[in-house]
């Protein structure tokens, strides 16, 4: 086979963030320091080889990137300042533009503007159609529940399944795309179809526990990010099935509210932690922050904040105010949603989890076939 | 000639000292000078819209200025052919070439000028010459202060020879093999010494050290103290004596610390002057103030040992100074990865150098350390036994401390080969044990070099692409984890010893030298030569002259090579009675005076 080289795709990763990847001259150390990397998934340093020879196909087919939780062990240690862990993490973003196939995701990462205006359309976008949507059905303003309310639980749970079910489509596609990229084009690679099943138990067990992640020196980042990931789990969960019961008010029903409140404080402290950090690049994994990462920092925050006001303004008796605080909330939850999750930052939640489950697969396909074959030798033989 | 002056930097923060700004407003100020422009750092250039710059200000001449400005030269050349210029009106003004590290701004500022009088530097800024007195003074006996003063002394002129350690020799006597011929290094060396040891004009003092240099060029005024050294040279006859009977040990420092000697002691058997000496530092009857011991003194069959001896002060006038000082090896315990100082068995490149030794405490067996208790302190101690276990497995890790943004950003230049020659040294001696070198660049130079390492290859040392991560113990066994390049696989191997190639790094004390003699170093440390291509070995001050590794890192044969033209350098002065004065001393005004007359002629 053929292999294609790209010779500006070194270039092409500055606008990524990897900005350092000319420096390395393979000493191999990062991938020795790195608790993650292990036969046959060496790294950082082989995609860094991959992207200076640019090998694009290569990198495409990686499932390496997705292995780092960039605990910048490799970056401390590196004696070129090559940066590979902020490398991997330039390669993770630049894979999820190349698993997008509408492009949109490329736009957003190679202009922090273009993705920035994008959102603020889309929240416009978003209050202008609820207020239409409102005001012609004749909601009134002054209720939040019941049956004359603005917006309605039972509209908006339709809203949401029906936002859920495009999300789902268009992440499930770039999955599909990730999965003919990392398994599916490689002809000489034989994976059975009970691998896959045999397999399928790590896709649940690494998303909810993010059991990985807590193989880093440092646990810090893991444990902020497993608090994030379950409470957003848990407000997935309450508003996807249990919208009705959050949404009438003004009494508080505990049954679903304290999970509320507990998901509500996991949010709003992981998100400020995140923040901080970044601001101040307390660690390798925040101390360059590309432009995708402020906005989704922002949209996070300016979500949680409005959703905690809308629901106190609700509880209070403030229902116009409520209305409109939502609104408000809905302007900076859909643009998150729908443009983040299939399109940038967010969509790792579901290619991680996959590219462990891929990673599984293609280890054990590669092991029955290297069973077949000659035992390798151990180390660079003497020449005698 | 309507002028354009480019100044390009080769990084942010620009050259040590220089003033860039001030440089660009003293090239504008420069007659013809048209333009004056900061292409920034590392600059991306197009010679198409360089040729419509060039065009649009009628530039006849161009001067790129800058560190290494050298690189930019081929896209000026373009630039200037597109315009339709002389291609040959691209002139560089290397800030670095001509030692701007160092001297500053003013010296910038007077390469430029050169350069837009179109006037070579070394042309314009060559000093004059000044009387000189016949005596040199070289200081460091190591074997490139000892070829100096040979060469030196055989053409019948006076050398002074000063040497910190009790002996000379230098680093070079501590090495049992040369690379790449595997010649004997005593061999080479012990008749060098001796001779020096025996020369009538050389005045050879050891265990002294330069404490001040002052005067001028071809008159220097030397004062040296002479520690007390507590043996008459003369008269001892290294019978031993008084070291069977002195209660006192420390570390022995020619054996870099592997082994253990005498508060009274010679270094080693062939140490020129052939004399013993006292360590008042380790001695007990200094350390008690003279009430205990002193016990040598009364055993010494000769007498010739003087416990109130104290340190002299010596002072002469020389005409030249050889900087010979050398190299010291990098701590390796500031790379923790390694684990140097942890584990007993991974050593330095310099005490494998002393164990493979013939003359080492081992006698040259290749052993590992064992755990022994000491009854005597009554702790449990790591020593070298000649009678010790032998590794199976040993590893050589490459660029210790060298090639490192975080340590040495250099290349040590002999660490490669020597490790290979450690390599071979374990191979003849223990052929069941394997042993592992570990790379980043294999860098074979020089003459018979390549050849060599392809021969150790041949012979069964596995040569491994990748530089070692970190040595770690894993149920009381050490456990080296790295990354095999080549072989695209993680390595994680136990090992019985691990010698780590450190790396080479300025003597200590070389700072205070450069003070002494006003001559610059760079950034890492080496003392600066005055032109990197065509004067190697003189510096900005003249009469000042620097031999050997304490220029920049350099193997036995650079070593000797740059030591021999030193001398002919030494030679030429003294034989004339006139040497070159100071370039460091040449105001920017005479240098601009000299290049624009120079440029009318």
């Amino acid at each position: 086979m053929a292999i294609r080289v790209n010779p500006k795709l070194i270039d092409e990763l500055e606008v990524y963030g990897a900005e350092d990847v000319q420096n390395c001259y393979h000493c191999g150390n990062c991938s020795a320091v790195c608790p993650f990397s292990k036969e046959p998934y060496i790294f950082p340093r082989r995609p860094m080889r991959y992207l200076q020879m640019g090998l694009e196909d290569k990198l495409k087919g990686s499932l390496e990137p997705w292995l780092c939780y960039y605990c910048g062990q490799c970056s401390e240690e590196c004696p070129r300042g090559a940066e590979p862990g902020e490398t991997m993490m330039s390669l993770r973003r630049w894979l999820t533009s190349k698993y997008d196939f509408t492009g949109i995701s490329r736009a957003f990462y190679k202009s922090g503007k273009v993705e920035l205006f994008t959102v603020i359309g889309a929240a416009l976008l978003t209050a202008l159609g609820f207020v239409l949507w409102a005001v012609l059905r004749g909601g009134d303003i002054n209720s939040y529940d019941g049956p004359n309310a603005f917006l309605p639980a039972a509209s908006i749970h339709i809203f949401d399944w029906a936002l859920a079910g495009v999300l789902l489509a268009l992440l499930l596609t770039n999955c599909g795309r990730m999965w003919w990229f990392t398994l599916g084009r490689d002809k000489q690679l034989r994976t059975p179809f009970w691998l896959y099943l045999k397999k399928l138990y790590l896709l649940p067990l690494h998303f909810v526990t993010q059991k990985r992640f807590a193989t880093c020196e440092r646990k810090r980042p893991w444990a902020v990010h497993l608090a994030l990931v379950v409470s957003y789990l848990i407000m997935l969960v309450l508003i996807m099935f249990f919208l009705d019961l959050m949404w009438s008010g003004p009494e508080i029903d505990w049954r679903v509210h304290v999970f509320g409140y507990i998901a509500t404080v996991g949010l709003l402290g992981t998100t400020i932690f995140a923040l901080r950090a970044r601001l101040k690049k307390a660690e390798p994994l925040y101390a360059h922050s590309h432009e995708t990462d402020w906005i989704f920092l922002i949209l996070l925050i300016f979500a949680a904040f409005t959703g905690i006001l809308q629901h106190i303004l609700h509880r209070v008796g403030f229902d116009a105010a409520a209305n409109v605080t939502y609104i408000v909330h809905l302007m900076g939850v859909v643009p998150m949603l729908g443009l983040e999750v299939p399109f940038s930052k967010w969509s790792h939640l579901a290619y991680r989890p996959l590219a462990m489950y891929f990673s599984a697969i293609r280890a054990e396909a590669k092991e029955r076939a290297e069973k077949e074959a000659v035992e390798p030798t151990l180390a660079a033989q003497p020449v005698a | 000639m309507r002028t354009g002056v480019f100044i390009v930097q080769a990084n942010e923060e620009g050259l040590e000292g220089v003033n860039l700004h001030a440089v660009e407003l003293y090239a504008a100020n420069l007659p013809h000078v048209e333009k004056v422009r900061n292409l920034g750092v590392r600059p991306r250039l197009d010679p198409l819209a360089l040729a419509e710059e060039i065009k649009a200000s009628g530039l006849e001449r161009v001067v790129i200025a800058g560190d290494s400005p050298g690189f930019f030269k081929p896209v000026f050349t373009r630039a200037m052919a597109l315009a339709g210029a002389d291609t040959d009106e691209v002139r560089l003004a290397s800030f670095r070439e001509h030692g701007a590290t160092g001297m500053g701004t003013p010296r910038a500022e007077s390469i430029v000028a050169c350069a837009v009088y179109g006037v070579p530097f070394p042309l314009a800024a060559r000093p004059g010459t000044t009387a000189t007195v016949p005596g040199t003074l070289i200081i460091g006996g190591g074997v490139a202060g000892i070829q100096a003063a040979l060469e030196i002394a055989d053409a019948g002129k006076p050398v002074y020879l000063v040497e910190r350690q009790p002996t000379i020799g230098g680093h070079m006597a501590m090495f049992d093999k040369t690379f790449p011929t595997l010649d004997c290094a005593a061999c080479i060396l012990t008749p060098k010494m001796v001779a020096v040891g025996q020369h009538e004009m050389i005045d050879l003092m050891t265990y002294s050290e330069v404490e001040d240099i002052s005067g001028s060029p071809g008159h220097y005024k030397v004062r040296v103290r002479k520690k007390a050294r507590h043996v008459d040279i003369e008269a001892c006859v290294a019978c031993n004596t008084c070291s069977e009977v002195c209660p006192r040990s420390a570390s022995s420092e020619f054996d870099s610390g592997i082994a253990a000697r005498k508060a009274i002691y010679i270094p080693f058997p062939q140490a020129v002057p052939n004399a013993y000496v006292l360590d008042e530092a380790s001695c007990l009857y200094f350390e008690s103030g003279g009430e205990k011991c002193g016990v040598c003194a009364k055993k010494c069959p000769k007498e010739c040992i003087d416990l109130t001896e104290k340190d002299q002060i010596v002072e002469f006038e020389v005409g030249n100074v050889v900087i010979a000082t050398g190299y010291d090896v990098y701590d390796a315990t500031k790379i923790e990865r390694y684990g140097y100082g942890k584990f007993p068995n991974v050593i330095t490149a310099l005490e494998f150098e002393r164990i493979t030794n013939a003359s080492g405490p081992t006698g040259g067996k290749i052993v590992t350390k064992v755990l022994r208790h000491n009854k005597r302190k009554k702790v449990d101690e790591w020593v070298l036994d000649p009678e010790g276990p032998p590794p199976n497995r040993v590893a050589i890790i490459h660029c210790v401390g060298s090639r490192d943004a975080q340590h040495n950003p250099y290349c040590s230049r002999v660490c490669c080969m020597y490790s290979l020659k450690f390599a071979h040294l374990v191979r003849e001696k223990l052929p069941e044990a394997t042993c592992y070198e570990f790379y980043i660049d294999m860098r074979a130079f020089g003459k018979g070099y390549e050849e060599f390492a392809e021969r150790i290859q041949a012979e069964g040392t596995y040569v491994v692409r990748g530089r070692t991560a970190r040595i770690v113990e894993e149920n009381g066994q050490m456990v080296l984890k790295g990354e095999d390049i080549v072989q695209d696989r993680m390595v994680d191997m136990p090992v019985d010893l691990v010698i780590l190639a450190v790396g080479l790094v300025p003597a200590r004390g070389s700072d205070r030298l450069a003070a002494m003699l006003g001559i610059a170093r760079d950034e890492d440390g080496w003392f600066s030569e005055l032109d990197y291509n065509s004067d190697p070995t003189d510096t900005e001050r003249g009469g000042v002259f620097v031999a050997g590794a304490c220029q920049a890192p350099k193997d036995i044969p650079d070593t000797v090579a740059q030591a021999s033209a030193v001398a002919a350098g030494v030679l030429k002065s003294v034989n004339t009675g006139r040497g070159l004065d100071s370039r460091a001393d040449l105001s920017l005004s005479e240098i601009e005076a000299r290049a624009r007359s120079l440029a009318r002629v």
